[in-house]
């Protein structure tokens, strides 16, 4: 997140992908750094027990979203 | 933050006291024969307890002693309506049966004893309660940092700062700078730059906090925006400009001495709270209400570190000449802000001139190289004149008037020398020109200031911007409370 | 325990930060693929390469040293010079 933020500040469009675990921490976190917009994309929880399958299925279902936040397709 | 409403005191009497004070301890009985003789109300600022032998209530959020403006305790008020009519402060019996028509009051008690301070006027609580209470006055957004971020950090996150740390300008501190002013919060000072926003006392308030000013900078700082925010000043174009300009204020009458402002050593350098906050405040007025920020709106090629903050007082009471304010017009004695659109300052060294005649031609010899030697008519320029050198031309009994006489009078250029090509140049001014003399500056160009230490035979010249309608004017203004 | 400031600015705009403009698609950009290096992330990572340059995008591959901590800075500024976006995975 703080990277995230960080690249932004820098000029360079970011998005920072956690597990759905760390959604209300990442609240917290985009608020105390003053960007409450801050992008990020949520996948299921657990992580660290997935079989490589699985992380993959994770990816495939999240890159729509990761799109959406790194492009303006969906914002008028 | 919700603003209290004003307490209202019911009609009869209303005695404030707090048991803190010797004198609210010492008019007890006097209280109690008060309310034997009728509507009383008794109202304590600190022990609610206090005083045992009456009815009381406790005016535990200082409420009632903040808004009825309570400076001592005790204060007897006469309430008729619903409004004050009459106060006592202190114990004065003669003032006392007066007021409340009860004679023969506090029988063996001495005929007068001053009060105590009020707890809602305690230095410690004076910020926190107008917060409270007058919190309403403030229109700003509120933004509220959330308990994890650095305060400092968040300011410079936000885009707010000009690449300093900044004070944070909470509401305490920013109700604090308001009582510099007996201007509104909401009064607009000036339409600013380059977004056109209304700038109201409250922002500048704002930013006033930021840049570190004390409350009694506040004005300085108002009357520097006024004068920035006028067409002739042109702070747009000031900002806009791809030259190294930016405000440079010169102040000049008594306040510059309340304020402790620095016309000595140093005078343009740092170290002095007053002149760096007020010209700091006037920059954040332009970049945050404003929006001009390098980069964007704000195009200089290089800038110059007087675009964080330019700001000094003339030195009078050394001066030889009158202020430069008066040399523009200000009546004698006022207060004034004077802007210029400036670059860096740079430094004349004559130190074996003893004559005026040659020190003025050291000083016109530097001042014809302002931006350019070969280019005349287009920039004005501030010419700081160090004590030392003043005394030169002081003993020859030049004033301020002959002094910039001859520095015209030197500073006339020969076509043939300042046309393009010459001198294997091609910067100077069109062919047509060759036979003609020009003057390097037009007859007000040249805004003389006395200031400096007393050690030192240097004075100091500040180039401009591009001058008259095009560009910007100097402008004077006074400074009001 | 909240500080609250006023806003010192004209307020045109709100008074948080927000996010950099977004190109209209990623098409012919490059990507940066940021791991945070914690266990698993890179699977994941790879396989958003994979379908990124399906994509047409042209990705760039960089680490940061421990999860901890934000990137050193030089890495940062590697990343703003090199990559016209960025995304970094994956916390838990």
């Amino acid at each position: 997140m703080h990277d995230i933020v960080d690249l932004e500040s820098r000029g360079v469009p970011g998005v920072f992908v956690a597990s759905s675990e760390f959604a209300r921490a990442a609240e917290a976190q985009a608020g105390a750094l003053g960007f409450p917009s801050v992008a990020r994309v949520l996948v299921p929880h657990p992580i660290q027990d997935r079989t490589d399958d699985e992380m993959r299925a994770h990816a495939d279902a999240a890159l729509d979203a990761i799109l959406a936040e790194l492009t303006d397709r969906d914002r008028p | 933050m919700s603003p209290a409403p004003a307490p209202a005191l019911p009609d009869g009497l209303a005695v404030i006291v707090k048991r803190d004070c010797a004198t609210c301890r010492l008019v007890e009985p006097v209280l109690a024969e008060l309310a034997a003789a009728g509507r009383l109300t008794v109202l304590t600022q600190d022990d609610p307890a206090f005083p045992a032998s009456v009815e009381h209530d406790h005016d535990a959020d200082l409420a009632v002693s903040w808004h009825w403006a309570i400076e001592t305790v005790p204060t007897v008020l006469r309430i008729e309506g619903g409004e004050e009519v009459a106060r006592a402060e202190g114990w004065m019996r003669s003032r006392w049966e007066a007021l409340t028509g009860v004679s023969g009051l506090g029988a063996g008690l001495p005929e007068f004893r001053p009060g105590c301070g009020s707890l809602s006027v305690d230095p410690d609580r004076v910020d926190e309660l107008r917060a409270r209470f007058s919190g309403d006055r403030l229109r700003s957004r509120r933004v509220e940092l959330a308990s994890a971020e650095d305060e400092m950090e968040a300011l410079f996150a936000r885009g707010w700062t000009d690449g300093l740390p900044v004070v944070p300008p909470t509401p305490e501190r920013v109700l604090r700078m308001l009582e510099g002013t007996s201007r509104e919060p909401d009064e607009v000072v000036a339409v600013v730059p380059p977004d056109l926003v209304a700038g109201t006392v409250e922002k500048v308030a704002v930013n006033a906090v930021m840049a570190g000013c004390l409350p009694e900078h506040l004005p300085v700082v108002l009357a520097a925006l006024e004068a920035a925010c006028t067409d002739e000043f042109n702070v747009h174009g000031v900002l806009a400009t791809t030259m190294p300009v930016g405000p440079v204020i010169v102040v000049n009458g008594p306040i510059r001495r309340r304020l402790g402002m620095n016309s000595g050593v140093n005078a343009l350098g740092q170290g002095n709270r007053a002149n760096l906050a007020i010209g700091r405040a006037l920059q954040l007025v332009v970049r945050n209400v404003g929006g001009g920020r390098p980069g964007e709106v704000d195009r200089a090629t290089h800038g110059n570190p007087g675009k964080l903050s330019f700001c000094f007082a003339e030195d009078e009471e050394g001066s030889p000449w009158e202020p430069l304010s008066v040399s523009r017009g200000a009546p004698a004695g006022t207060s004034t802000v004077t802007l210029f659109a400036g670059e860096g300052p740079r430094c004349v060294v004559d130190q074996l001139s003893r004559t005026p005649e040659s020190l003025a031609g050291t000083l016109a010899s530097c001042l014809r190289t302002v931006h350019h030697p070969k280019l005349p008519l287009g920039f004005d320029a501030v010419l700081v004149v160090g004590p030392e050198h003043a005394r030169v031309f002081a003993d020859a009994g030049w004033d301020r008037a002959r002094i910039v006489e001859e520095l015209h009078a030197r500073l006339q250029l020969p076509g043939d020398e300042i046309v393009r090509g010459a001198g294997g140049i091609a910067e100077g001014v069109p062919e047509a020109f060759a036979a003609l003399t020009l003057p390097k500056f037009r007859p007000d160009g040249i805004l003389l200031v006395h200031a400096g230490g007393g050690a030192g035979l240097f004075s100091t010249i500040i180039g401009g911007w591009a001058n008259g309608d095009v560009g910007s004017q100097p402008v004077t203004k006074e400074i009001l409370a | 325990m909240t500080t609250v400031i006023l806003d010192p600015t004209g307020e045109r705009a709100p008074a948080t930060r927000e996010r950099v403009r977004r190109p209209p698609s990623l098409q012919g950009r490059t990507v940066g693929l940021l791991d945070i290096s914690k266990p698993r992330g890179d699977v994941f990572l790879d396989r958003l390469e994979e379908r990124l340059t399906e994509l047409g995008v042209r990705v760039e591959r960089y680490r940061k040293p421990t999860f901890t901590k934000p990137a050193p800075i030089d890495l940062r500024h590697q990343i703003s010079i090199t990559c016209d976006l960025v995304i970094e995975a994956l916390a838990d």
